[in-house]
């Protein structure tokens, strides 16, 4: 395989055409599409725009045929063993709501216990805080070692007070930290509790194997992998989404209806209630395929060659406090000019055109942890360059020097 | 440290502003100069103690916190505010806007247009609603006084 080039694979987003004079490094928040994915959305509409599973004519059937390909494309890309497995929603917060309302009183009864990590996305903590309170499920959280790593000790403790349900995320939306999912998973399975992962982060990082995974869900909205917005996937075992109530009702998720009584439809259209997102699953399929055409070990090289760099620039500015450790990384970057509020950084770096998120990222039981107000995090992907990193360092540098002028 | 106190101390800062510090940023040159000045102003403002800053001063809508006091002097009718936040750029662009309306009437307050002389100020940018440096929330606030 040739090696990775950087440029050619950024040309292909003409979002950096369009802004050249702008260094993205928000792409933790969403990420800029490639002109396939704009193209399968807009030719959709064009040319196929019809309802699916519901026409009589033939146009209906085709974009039947087109969505159930972009499942199976899903489906494939991340090893399900059947394509029912594969829901279309509309991201991962609608995935992790669909998942914490559906398993209350199924496998969740009063006094169960759960357990969430210290730095989930408000995403992955608020829909089970929702249901677990009106339903008397209690929420146990795993603490955060010194380096800001989710406590495995701590975590196998906790497991011993068997919870029904653990529920982590991949990748930490703020650190950018890898966790041991496939270690967590493991010793989630042999305390006898079902696993949810929230794939948001991870899913951009490495193509997940379910069936080598073995979690019992796992979640992920199509715009963090250079897909559209509004459209995600909720992934889950056939056996364990039979457990799911549906949190939508209405549509082709119905198999007969009457007052007295409503039968839903089979998987995977149970959970699909109303009209999906056609166009977003297409253009979800579509920007996997593309991404297929690379090899993801050159991706996440490229990418950890532009951490190394940013790393490496950071100690030569002063002032810097660093949230992410730089190992096990996936390109995420937190951080603060000492005793600098976030939002001015942020602003800094905004007149020096460099898009940066700043504040607490959902992620406020993390800040509070950390003991600070909220930090602004440099997110890299793939078509980021050196010069990008570069002219984010010559930024923080200036920004610096304007701060403690 | 008291309200009375606090505003004794604000006041003249404001009027400092107005009367010397905006026509430094309209003549700043780059956008480097145009932030120096605005830190500065931040700094120049006395910092509310940590006990009177209640909850319900907190200005909503901003990525850092704000606090605004407002006192009413009944006897002139005049409008006398006092500010503080956590982010200095953000202090600054606040500063600006309370230095325009410090000491106000309530019917000057109520007709007064912030947005256009933040316009005229080439501040505009800063009030976007997408920013959430909480400046437009900030101006509702002091538009609620004349209510
Ligand atoms: C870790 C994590 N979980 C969940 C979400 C929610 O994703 P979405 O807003 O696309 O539903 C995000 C997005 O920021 C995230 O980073």
């Amino acid at each position: 395989m040739p090696a990775f080039d950087v440029q050619q694979f950024r040309q292909q987003f003409a979002f950096f055409q369009q802004q050249p004079e702008w260094v993205y490094l928000d792409n933790a928040a969403t990420m800029h599409k490639p002109l396939v994915v704009i193209d399968a959305v807009t030719q959709f509409y064009q040319q196929y725009n019809s309802n699916v599973h519901r026409g009589a004519h033939q146009l209906s059937q085709q974009a039947t045929i087109l969505f159930e390909q972009a499942r199976s494309t899903v489906a494939s890309y991340i090893n399900a063993r059947h394509l029912h497995e594969v829901i279309f929603c509309s991201g991962a917060t609608a995935a992790l709501n669909q998942i914490a309302f559906g398993l209350m009183h199924t496998v969740l009864q009063p006094g169960d216990r759960i357990l969430l990590t210290q730095l989930e996305h408000h995403a992955n903590i608020v829909p089970w805080q929702l249901h677990c309170q009106r339903h008397g499920v209690i929420i146990d959280v795993v603490p955060l070692t010194a380096d800001h790593r989710i406590d495995l000790v701590a975590y196998e403790q906790l497991l011993a007070l068997g919870p029904k349900v653990v529920s982590f995320s991949h990748i930490s939306n703020v650190l950018g930290h890898i966790q041991p999912v496939a270690e967590m998973v493991r010793l989630a399975k042999a305390a006898g509790a079902l696993t949810v992962i929230d794939g948001a982060q991870g899913i951009v990082y490495q193509q997940p194997d379910m069936q080598q995974l073995d979690c019992d869900f796992y979640v992920f909205s199509g715009h963090k992998l250079y897909g559209p917005t509004g459209i995600g996937v909720l992934y889950g075992k056939t056996e364990q989404l039979k457990h799911l109530t549906p949190i939508f009702a209405g549509g082709e998720m119905i198999d007969s209806v009457s007052f007295i009584n409503t039968s839903f439809n089979k998987l995977p259209f149970r959970l699909e209630a109303g009209t999906p997102n056609i166009a977003g699953a297409l253009g979800l399929s579509a920007a996997i395929e593309w991404l297929q055409k690379y090899n993801n070990e050159q991706l996440v090289l490229h990418k950890s060659l532009l951490l190394k760099e940013f790393y490496n620039g950071l100690t030569f500015i002063k002032g810097i406090d660093i949230l992410s450790s730089s190992v096990h990384n996936a390109g995420i970057v937190a951080l603060n000019v000492d005793s600098e509020h976030p939002a001015d950084v942020a602003e800094l770096l905004n007149q020096q055109q460099i898009a940066v998120r700043s504040g607490q990222h959902c992620a406020m039981p993390l800040f509070s942890y950390l003991a600070r107000p909220g930090a602004i995090r440099c997110s890299f992907a793939a078509y980021n360059t050196l010069d990008d990193v570069n002219r984010c360092l010559l930024a923080l540098e200036q920004t610096v020097e304007i701060l403690t002028a | 440290m008291t309200l009375e106190q606090l505003l004794a101390d604000t006041k003249p800062v404001l009027l400092d502003i107005q009367q010397r510090d905006l026509a430094e940023i309209e003549q700043a040159k780059d956008w480097q100069a145009k932030y120096r000045v605005l830190m500065q102003l931040g700094k120049k403002l006395p910092a509310i103690p940590e006990k009177m800053k209640q909850p319900e001063l907190l200005v909503k809508g901003c990525e850092s916190r704000a606090w605004l006091m407002h006192y009413h002097d009944k006897a002139t009718d005049k409008h006398y505010f006092v500010l503080d936040s956590e982010a200095r750029i953000v202090k600054g662009l606040m500063a600006i806007m309370l230095c325009l309306v410090n000491g106000m009437t309530t019917a000057e307050l109520c007709q007064f247009d912030l947005c256009h002389k933040f316009d005229q100020l080439n501040l505009k940018p800063y009030l976007s609603q997408s920013r959430g440096n909480g400046l437009t929330a900030m101006a509702s606030r002091i538009k609620q006084c004349c209510k």
